[in-house]
């Protein structure tokens, strides 16, 4: 009896250390808004891919917005790089030192060109990658610079759809009478004036070719062209199109603010759709489905006087997941990354994504009769952009593009002018530019 | 003589055998962090490994630290950080001093009550803390909202008086002055010409619509709670100020309260019987028995505001604008924000450490001159 009771104790110590022996660890540091409606379906994603996949043991951390940046750039520090990660392909913040220092692999050989094949040419074009491979394979193309608009809202009050800025000003008593902000771009969190919205400005007044020069170091930030783009975000908080509360509003308290109607406009990226649409955990969505037809419209931010590239919008090859270029080659982790990766950009999961709002893939030739109104306007807002920009944290150097986030708040507040914040991005240049030296 | 020197040597031994552990303890997680910060700070390392990692990096001298010294971002955190100290060590001690004798000498009743009332938020999260005062200082929040209804209901009213005077809804050139003369100045400022715009905008309105009229001019001419203070820098950090005054306060009223009760009670008595008021047994007999604890609170004090970063983080994140950055937030964002410098963040770790110790020695050196004995 004893000797049966001992077996059985040392079986069932044995076969869980022997099953978990041979699970394969996988560190995923993933990057979600777990406030947003997209967040159910993502969780339902990674639940299916836990329970398809039993000999993976999927370690995953989840965060947002700047926490998750400060937290990647805290593993790099540390030397301890999660094993899959989401990426930007750009020099946003902790993705500089990923691509800098190649801390990602190649995906190209990993995937295979009979998976890539599947994907549009701009998301495999490692020239849009600042380590120049394919570090990431980009989920989607950004519109950085989408103007949600409130047209029921509008026409309620009589005002018709924006042309020009000067539409755009001439309708702020209209609103503010009314206790509404004209444009609502919440910058709490410092980047969202710079990605969502200067980056166009810049695109419109000054355009590709000229951020090119000042990163070639042959022209300056100081210059009148560069300063006048400042000078016209200084205008918006003098003219009341963009309030000053804007500078201190968390970003995450945006969607909400114009799905309750506090603003006629709402200037985020095209990510933000999925804020709006159906939460599949609660059946409520903040705009109902109904109304996201009828009573809202994306349009591309009206003519700025002066503007050289009229109708320009910002945009950039999306982000999307990353392996650590720390796995062995041909290692058990190396191919269970690989079948995460396979999993994430299937055309049942980029469905998924695509259907929640989450963003509008990457992949080619995908359908579905689930897409809210929201999902299905998207893409006729990019048909109607012409040519896109820079976004400038996806050019310019962190050093530089920090300190442009900072200024447009010093502007905003009105504690800094457009010249000083131009004279500091050029200090911060200087120091890049030397640095290559 | 031989037996004794053989006692000394094995004392020696006995030392080192009893100091070693705690020694190495103290090298390990205290002496060798410090060093590794100095030896980075005068490096070039870029994150990864440092001992056989891809990445090579080498000492570089003191760059990093002539490029603070050069930051103005860097005397702003410091001077940030000096205003924190000044709070706490001008607001916390004599605020946490004053309350804890009111209870002690029972000039308030139910002093448990007051005790616990503000000691409270000592024991709650910093981080619950720093998201609640932002949400109550931010432009939508609970200060703003109180005072734009004040605002508005005192605008209302003006506007009610001036049209009940002109006898109802008209609009002439009077009204229009009587209106622009209770408006905010800076509301005005969304009118090329205010007193042609204004007098244009009234007269789209309809004679039965003065209700509606009020309320739109309130929403737009009504003065508003603006942060005119942030674009100033050091107007910036008073709310900061406040919120670590009050949240830290209480510790101190514990700790002073706690010596206050070792006192001895006859000693007071004897004061009050030779007709000491409350001020002089306070002033004369109570704050110098108590210097070494007003000191040690200082320096906790001192330690506390140079390390503070979780109560303003969750609060301001530094911003906006950068304006409320403090060393430690300087340091952080330097380390892991946009473009991490580890030698520059290292660099800024050594001097919130030379700042501590020059702050740490100056109030010894004035407990030394000025302070009484226990």
């Amino acid at each position: 009896m004893k000797k049966l009771f001992f077996f059985a104790l040392a079986l069932a110590l044995f076969v869980p250390i022997a099953a978990s022996a041979q699970q394969t660890t996988l560190n995923f540091l993933w990057y979600t808004d777990a406030t947003q409606a997209t967040y159910a379906t993502d969780q339902a994603i990674w639940a299916k891919f836990k329970a398809d996949n039993p000999d993976i043991n999927l370690n995953q951390e989840i965060l947002f917005s700047q926490a998750y940046h400060q937290k990647l750039s805290a593993y790099i520090a540390a030397g301890q790089i999660p094993d899959v990660f989401y990426l930007w392909p750009s020099r946003r913040d902790s993705s500089a030192l990923i691509h800098d220092q190649k801390l990602a692999k190649d995906l190209k050989p990993l995937l295979g060109a009979d998976f890539l094949k599947d994907f549009v040419a701009p998301a495999l074009d490692v020239n849009q990658q600042s380590s120049k491979q394919l570090s990431e394979l980009p989920q989607s193309f950004t519109y950085t610079s989408v103007m949600y608009t409130n047209t029921k809202l509008l026409s309620d009050l009589g005002i018709a759809l924006p042309k020009t800025y000067a539409d755009l000003k001439a309708m702020v008593i209209k609103l503010k009478v009314k206790n509404i902000q004209t444009v609502l771009l919440p910058d709490g969190d410092q980047w969202p004036a710079q990605s969502c919205l200067f980056s166009l400005i810049s695109g419109r007044l000054l355009g590709d070719s000229w951020i090119d020069q000042v990163i070639a170091g042959k022209v300056k930030f100081t210059d009148a062209g560069f300063v006048n783009a400042l000078k016209f975000w200084q205008t918006m908080f003098t003219d009341g199109v963009i309030s000053w509360t804007n500078i201190q509003e968390p970003y995450g308290d945006g969607p909400g603010l114009f799905a309750g109607g506090k603003a006629a406009f709402f200037i985020d990226g095209d990510w933000r759709q999925g804020a709006f649409l159906t939460d599949p955990s609660t059946g409520k969505a903040l705009i109902d489905p109904a109304k996201q037809p009828t009573d809202f419209a994306f349009l591309a931010f009206p003519a700025i006087p002066g503007e050289k590239n009229p109708g320009v919008v910002s945009a950039i090859a999306g982000v999307g997941l990353g392996i650590s270029a720390a796995l062995p080659a041909g290692s058990d982790k190396e191919k269970a990354a690989v079948r995460l990766l396979k999993y994430y950009y299937s055309p049942e999961v980029m469905t998924l994504n695509w259907e929640s709002g989450a963003f509008t893939p990457s992949r080619k030739g995908l359908t579905s009769d689930k897409l809210e109104p929201f999902s299905t306007m998207m893409p006729k807002y990019y048909a109607s952009i012409a040519k896109t920009s820079y976004v400038l944290d996806g050019v310019l150097e962190p050093e530089v593009f920090n300190t442009l986030n900072a200024g447009l708040q010093s502007i905003g507040i009105g504690a800094k002018t457009p010249a000083q914040v131009a004279a500091e991005m050029q200090k911060a240049q200087d120091t890049v530019l030397a640095k290559k030296k | 003589m031989r037996r004794g020197i053989r006692s000394r040597a094995e004392e020696t031994r006995a030392y080192w055998a009893m100091i070693l552990p705690a020694f190495i303890l103290y090298m390990l997680v205290l002496a060798f962090p410090i060093i590794l910060s100095i030896v980075l700070s005068l490096s070039n390392y870029n994150g990864g490994q440092l001992f056989g990692g891809a990445q090579h990096w080498k000492i570089t001298g003191f760059q990093q630290y002539e490029r603070l010294v050069n930051d103005p971002q860097f005397w702003l955190a410091l001077k940030n950080n000096i205003y924190i100290v000044i709070a706490s060590i001008f607001g916390q001690l004599p605020l946490g001093f004053i309350f804890a004798y009111l209870i002690y000498r029972r000039i308030v009743k139910f002093g448990d009550f007051w005790q616990g009332v503000i000691y409270m938020p000592a024991i709650i999260s910093t981080i619950v803390l720093g998201i609640m005062w932002s949400v109550i200082f931010s432009p939508t929040g609970l200060i703003a909202d109180v005072l734009n209804k004040a605002y508005a209901n005192s605008f209302s009213q003006s506007l009610a008086q001036i049209f009940h005077q002109a006898g109802g809804f008209t609009v002439n050139d009077d009204i229009v002055k009587k209106i622009l003369g209770v408006s905010d100045p800076k509301a005005l400022t969304v009118f090329a010409n205010p007193a042609a715009d204004l007098k244009t905008m009234l007269l789209t309105y309809q004679p039965g619509q003065l209700t509606v009229m009020s309320s739109d001019l309130t929403n737009l001419l009504a003065r508003k709670w603006t942060p005119d203070f942030l674009a100033k820098q050091d107007l910036a950090m008073l709310p900061i100020m406040f919120v670590v005054v009050w949240c830290w306060t209480g510790m101190y009223l514990i700790l002073f309260l706690a010596n206050m009760q070792k006192i001895d009670p006859q000693l007071l008595e004897a004061a009050r019987i030779d007709g000491a008021g409350e001020g002089q047994v306070m002033g004369w007999i109570v704050l110098p028995l108590l210097s070494g604890v007003i000191v040690n609170s200082a320096i906790l004090c001192i330690a506390g505001s140079l390390n503070s970063f979780a109560l303003i983080w969750a609060m301001t994140q530094g911003g906006p604008a950068r304006v409320t950055e403090l060393l430690s937030i300087y340091m952080y964002t330097n380390a892991f924000v946009g473009a991490p410098n580890f030698p520059l963040a290292n660099a800024i770790a050594m001097s919130i450490v030379i700042f501590s110790v020059v702050l740490i020695v100056a109030t010894k050196l004035v407990e030394k001159r000025y302070g009484g004995k226990e």
